[in-house]
């Protein structure tokens, strides 16, 4: 299903699940990214 | 403290009970008092499922633990995120729409009303106690801090909060949390800012990280697959997954946040939200215990933290041998401390960190010294290193702010404990087994009287806690042998098909025993218990749902 970004979302609506398992997917990614930042710094600042 | 800061204290206190007492608006009926109508906004929600789990030990002793120990920590956090997402695809769709007030209720549609008294009876103990605690481990830094006698600080903070949590019910919780979580946010901010001005003029923010990161303090990632080490990635990533799944989706107090949403897409959000911000909010606080840590390698630290201990110690020989010590292996860390500052080569490394081995055992002798004087061998002052430098080093009206952020870390938690406590109270109990049929007023009324109940409960656990050390341990090692089996309960209800009402109830039994054997009979750490106890429970509640024929569940229904 397309996103339109622009597009209001009602908060009493329900979401649809694609655009949940999209949501799902970017905390995945971010949280791996998040990780790489924290073992870049301690690497950055030990050596 | 001025009186600039004690007019921050009482101001918040007065503040935050004045704001909790006026959310009466709209909770006169059940639903209004333990689910705000089920109306509140996911932010909201958001920050009050934070501020559920930030209590004041959370800040105190994480900032303690940076100091000593660095920021290996934060890898327990690391398996929330996923946590949140696998809770955002089963439990909160199933909690909301099955329309339950309590996690637990749910376990009586599934299994039946002996699976879901058992739950919520667990759960009671296990946060009756665990709320003493959250009480007591503030109250006695904060008597020693403001100079309070630690019943006095037990009452202010047991007492205050029980008042607006009983008053106000689940929307006083939440709205106090919101601006609970902004003065933390703030006061966080404010000491980071004051901390790295206080640094030497020629010692910046970086070359302080630097310092700390030679020490080790910086490590962010451990990849030890050694189950007896307490935080690596795979104990953040799986063990405490465990621990994470069952905090947020089996326990009543982070289960009512996110069922007082308008809706399950806002009840996503709101756990969403914490899965995005928990971790760098967690680097901060650590940060400042780093940074705590970089401002003493230039000035003095007390050679002990915690002063009331301290003060009970006889002056002697040994004792002020002990001190010079201290003070001259201070001093040999900060001359190679500011060498390596100056040039950061192998050589000034090397010296620093040896002159930090000086130090550490300078300290380690003088811990010793009071564990044998003071016949207290399980002293430990590492909570009282944060408090201690506020009060001795920010300016005026940093040390209030920061007080008031500590109580209201330790308030933002004990409200949401109370308000869950008195809702299985009432839902699980009085209107299952003892009232059924009663007017929303009744429920109400009773569920005011059950907050305040376990409010004094609590206060009274919190004046033995201070007493007792090993209280905290037994009430930390009993919620580590619940979590796990709750989830493991949960599991058979959602994910397994075949399970059933009496695979469950003993499932949990074992699971229960599975973990007291583990931590009677090994030396795996207590996050892995979360795993052990839900694996158990999952199996053993199979296997014993498989003896159950389909004759037995159509008399049983009949």
């Amino acid at each position: 299903m397309k996103i339109d970004p622009d597009k209001k979302i009602d908060p009493s609506v329900e979401l649809p699940d694609a655009w949940w398992h999209r949501v799902y997917i970017g905390v995945i990614i971010a949280t791996i990214l998040v990780i790489t930042a924290l073992w870049a710094f301690s690497q950055h600042f030990s050596s | 403290m001025k009186l600039l800061d004690w007019v921050i204290v009482v101001g918040y206190l007065a503040y935050v009970i004045w704001d909790g007492i006026r959310m009466t608006k709209n909770s006169g009926n059940v639903e209004g008092y333990f689910l705000a109508n089920r109306s509140l906004p996911w932010w909201a929600v958001g920050l009050s499922v934070m501020a559920t789990q930030l209590s004041a030990i959370t800040l105190v002793g994480t900032t303690g633990q940076a100091y000593t120990d660095g920021m290996r920590f934060i890898q327990f956090y690391y398996g929330l995120p996923l946590a949140m997402v696998i809770l955002c695809i089963t439990v909160v769709p199933f909690f909301y729409r099955a329309k339950v007030y309590t996690a637990y209720e749910y376990l009586e549609n599934r299994f039946d009303a002996k699976t879901r008294s058992l739950t919520s009876f667990f759960f009671l103990i296990s946060r009756g106690l665990g709320v003493g605690v959250i009480i007591a481990a503030p109250s006695v830094i904060l008597s020693i801090v403001l100079g309070w006698s630690e019943v006095v600080t037990i009452f202010v903070i047991g007492l205050s909060t029980t008042f607006y949590t009983m008053v106000g019910g689940v929307q006083a919780v939440t709205w106090t949390d919101v601006k609970q979580m902004t003065i933390i946010f703030f006061g966080l901010f404010v000491v980071l800012f004051v901390i790295v001005s206080q640094f030497p003029p020629h010692v910046s923010l970086t070359d302080g990280l630097y310092l700390a990161g030679s020490l080790g303090k910086l490590q962010t990632v451990n990849t030890s697959f050694d189950l007896t080490e307490k935080y690596t990635i795979w104990s953040g990533l799986i063990a405490a997954l465990f621990l994470f799944l069952s905090y947020f989706g089996c326990d009543q107090s982070q289960v009512q946040r996110f069922l007082t949403s308008k809706s399950v897409s806002e009840g996503r959000t709101s756990l969403l939200m914490s899965a995005f911000f928990k971790i760098p909010m967690q680097f901060m606080i650590l940060l400042v215990g780093v940074l705590v840590f970089v401002f003493y390698q230039f000035v003095m630290p007390p050679m002990l933290f915690n002063t009331v201990e301290a003060d009970k110690i006889p002056p002697s020989a040994q004792y002020s041998a002990l001190q010079s010590d201290f003070q001259r292996a201070h001093e040999v860390r900060k001359e190679a401390a500011l060498a390596f500052v100056g040039s950061r080569t192998e050589t000034t490394r090397e010296a620093y960190v040896s002159a930090d081995k000086g130090f550490n055992d300078a300290r380690k002798n003088a811990i010793d010294f009071v564990k044998t004087s003071t016949g207290n061998s399980s002293f430990n002052d590492v909570n009282y290193v944060f408090p201690t430098f506020v009060v001795e080093n920010m300016p005026m009206g940093v040390i209030g702010l920061i007080i008031a952020a500590i109580f209201a870390a330790a308030m933002s938690s004990i409200s949401a404990e109370l308000n869950a406590l008195a809702t299985a109270t009432t839902i699980d109990f009085y209107r299952r087994h003892f009232q059924k049929e009663a007017t929303d007023k009744h429920y109400v009324r009773f569920g005011r009287i059950a907050t305040f109940f376990w409010g004094i409960f609590a206060c009274i656990v919190a004046m033995y806690a201070t007493n007792i050390g090993s209280l905290i341990e037994v009430v930390n090692k009993f919620g580590s042998f619940f979590y796990g089996s709750l989830l493991g309960v949960f599991v058979l209800a959602i994910v397994v098909k075949r399970a059933r009402a009496r695979g469950a109830f003993f499932g949990l039994l074992f699971g229960i025993a599975s973990v007291w054997i583990a931590s009677s009979y090994t030396n795996i750490e207590f996050l892995w218990f979360n795993v052990v106890g839900c694996l158990v429970t999952v199996a053993a509640g199979y296997l014993i749902s498989l003896t159950v024929t389909d004759k037995e569940i159509i008399s049983s229904n009949a």
